[in-house]
């Protein structure tokens, strides 16, 4: 008899009792883990003979790149692009620098915009310019990144002279905005 | 993708520790022989069912569970996330432990000594994960000066077939003692530990940040994971390597049982103080060193352009180096302590009061402890006890455990003998079962034996 009760008692617990409560895998749809990554990027700190040639003329343009593939396994989770640019310019010229993305060929397909303007004797200006998320599959599709820094011509006729002591000083880093 | 890894991790979450201690000393059982080698039986043999003899799966993870992320309660799952990372602890483990006994046999010699043989397949694995690590994935680094350490991550993995042959040995009337020698066949085996570093970023100089991977220390090593191209596996392979003709190695059980008086008694164990020597398919990995990167130093010189990318790449393959080793190794099982005390009360009369069975107590109440020693991990359980002898053919136990994963671990077991024929069910975590989900860790062990001739 007390066999028969302890044998009951247990089915009454496992069959009875051994239940799962309600959840909802499909949660699973709305789950958004947003994450963001930091990373440092460009940095440059300019004097007067930079912009100046052998003959000590003015360099008003002068350009850069790098090759970076970009492997697209985040390419899903990737919403938003967001660079951040400081400068420091103690020229009394203004600069103008711009990104413009290149493929395979070397066709551009995409500049970062707006077109960040340097204005002459600005002391740390911080910009921050977006890739909207209709626009990251350029960033996938990219292979060099060129860079562009435009003296701006002197408006009061002056030139450059190398023995100028002003800086133009550049500092960058990215955040990449995720959701998994 | 990342969401079906998470879901899956959530699922699989009932993890597994080794403690068994609903098992451990219970009914005299063949299978506790394989907890504690110096255990008392009080039979002439035993012969376990092929393949059915113990079944054991056990895990537990101790960070959450997968109700704490899914229950249906309307609160937003983004929240639950939240909390569950928000509670999250320095490190939390996540482990799986399965066996099966395909043979289990035992006999008593003469001199009343008791051998027992057999083999059982072991699956082990056991992951520690860092709550830096957690942040790294769920928030990012954008926090600045804020360290993510690998200090904590470890992980162990193995499978492997085990042969095995003890006695127990009864040394006067007060002592009991015994001794287990396994010889292992090691199917696979991964174990990363003792790794170190940490990744950071903080204001720079030259530019915004400076971002840092600060004294890296990470090993994996692996045997039975990475083959030769072209490499056929099908079920033989895996047989053949469970059955000696994997990576070998040795271990060691030993255990006692001491009355103390009549009524009060201590035994333990120490189980598989053992290694296993990896020759086969050897390919570790080692990741070492320092590195800071400040970005990218745009020079504008078209007379002399330069390969940023590259020269990061190799800036970094030259500052944390990366070498594949072949070469063999030995992993260490983790070592596992079991220890009781108990105090045996309460004896069947007749309606006269006589003792029917006088060497005989249907109650047992006590104390264990489990405790789990490896390189990779190691943890501590406690558990109170009673077990009741209801009947001739009917022994239960019920236990509670407080361990890491659960403070509220209720077990309970269950054997009946009827005739040769034993069958045993011990589970534990019995409180969840009215919802699983919500269960931190479960194990269950069941079998069926044939015990013959008790000696009373």
């Amino acid at each position: 008899m007390t066999l028969k009760k302890v044998v009951v008692f247990f089915l009454v617990i496992f069959l009875i009792k051994s239940c799962a409560k309600d959840v909802d895998f499909n949660q699973l749809d709305d789950a958004s883990i947003q994450t963001t990554y930091l990373s440092t990027l460009l940095f440059s700190n300019f004097d007067a003979p930079k912009f100046l040639n052998e003959f000590n003329e003015e360099i008003t343009v002068s350009t850069d790149f790098i090759e970076a593939p970009i492997a697209d396994d985040s390419k899903p989770y990737l919403e938003k692009v967001e660079f951040t640019i400081i400068t420091n310019n103690t020229f009394d010229r203004s600069f103008v620098f711009h990104v413009i993305f290149y493929d395979d060929f070397g066709t551009p397909i995409y500049t970062l915009n707006p077109i960040l303007i340097i204005p002459k004797n600005t002391s740390k200006l911080t910009s921050i310019i977006e890739i909207p998320q209709n626009d990251i599959h350029f960033l996938y599709d990219t292979r060099y990144f060129g860079f562009t820094l435009s003296l701006s011509t002197s408006t009061d006729g002056s030139v450059l002279l190398a023995s100028n002591t002003s800086t133009l000083e550049l500092k960058s880093f990215v955040k990449l905005f995720f959701n998994f | 993708m990342r969401k079906l890894q998470i879901v899956c991790f959530f699922v699989f979450t009932i993890s597994y520790s080794q403690n068994k201690q609903v098992l451990y000393d219970f009914a005299s059982l063949p299978q506790t022989l394989m907890l504690n080698p110096g255990a008392e039986v009080d039979y002439n043999w035993h012969v376990g069912f092929p393949l059915l003899s113990q079944v054991s799966v056990q895990g537990g993870f101790t960070g959450f569970s997968t109700y704490d992320i899914f229950a249906d309660n309307g609160i937003d799952i983004n929240d639950k996330l939240r909390a569950a990372v928000t509670n999250y602890g320095k490190s939390e483990f996540i482990s799986l432990n399965q066996q099966i006994e395909v043979l289990n046999v035992g006999f008593r010699l003469p001199n009343q000594d008791y051998i027992s043989f057999g083999y059982y397949q072991e699956f082990d694995f056991l992951a520690k994960i860092p709550r830096d690590l957690v942040d790294l994935f769920y928030d990012g680094n954008t926090i600045i000066d804020r360290r993510y350490s690998i200090k904590k991550l470890a992980t162990r993995a193995e499978l492997l077939g085990v042969f095995h042959i003890g006695i127990s040995k009864k040394v006067n009337s007060k002592l009991q003692i015994g001794a287990r020698a396994k010889l292992y066949s090691s199917v696979f085996n991964v174990n990363s530990k003792l790794n170190k570093g940490s990744l950071y970023s903080e204001e720079g100089t030259n530019n915004s940040y400076n971002q840092h991977l600060e004294n890296i220390q990470f090993m994996m090593q692996t045997s039975g994971i990475f083959f030769e191209p072209g490499t056929e596996f099908d079920g033989s392979y895996v047989k053949k390597k469970l059955l000696l003709g994997g990576d070998l190695g040795f271990g060691l059980d030993v255990g006692f049982t001491h009355h103390l008086k009549k009524q009060w008694e201590i035994n333990g164990s120490l189980q598989d103080v053992g290694f296993v020597y990896h020759t086969k398919n050897i390919q570790s990995y080692k990741l070492k060193g320092n590195y800071m990167v400040e970005g990218f130093q745009l020079n504008f010189d078209p007379a002399n352009p330069q390969e940023y990318w590259n020269d990061l790449k190799d800036e970094f393959n030259n500052s944390i180096v990366l070498d594949t080793l072949y070469k063999n190794y030995i992993s260490f099982r983790p070592i596992k302590f079991n220890g009781a005390v108990k105090y045996s009360f309460g004896q069947k009369q007749d309606d006269c009061r006589f003792l029917i069975e006088p060497d005989t107590y249907l109650n047992k109440v006590g104390f264990q402890l489990f405790s789990t020693v490896g390189a990779v991990h190691s943890y501590m359980a406690a558990t109170l006890f009673y077990e009741r002898r209801i009947s001739k053919n009917l022994q239960t136990k019920i236990t509670y455990t407080a361990d890491p994963f659960s403070f509220t671990n209720i077990g309970f077991g269950l054997s009946t003998q009827l005739g040769l024929f034993n069958l045993y069910v011990v589970a534990d975590n019995l409180l969840s079962l009215n919802n699983i989900y919500n269960a931190k860790s479960a194990s269950v062990q069941l079998g069926i034996n044939f015990i013959g001739k008790h000696k009373k």
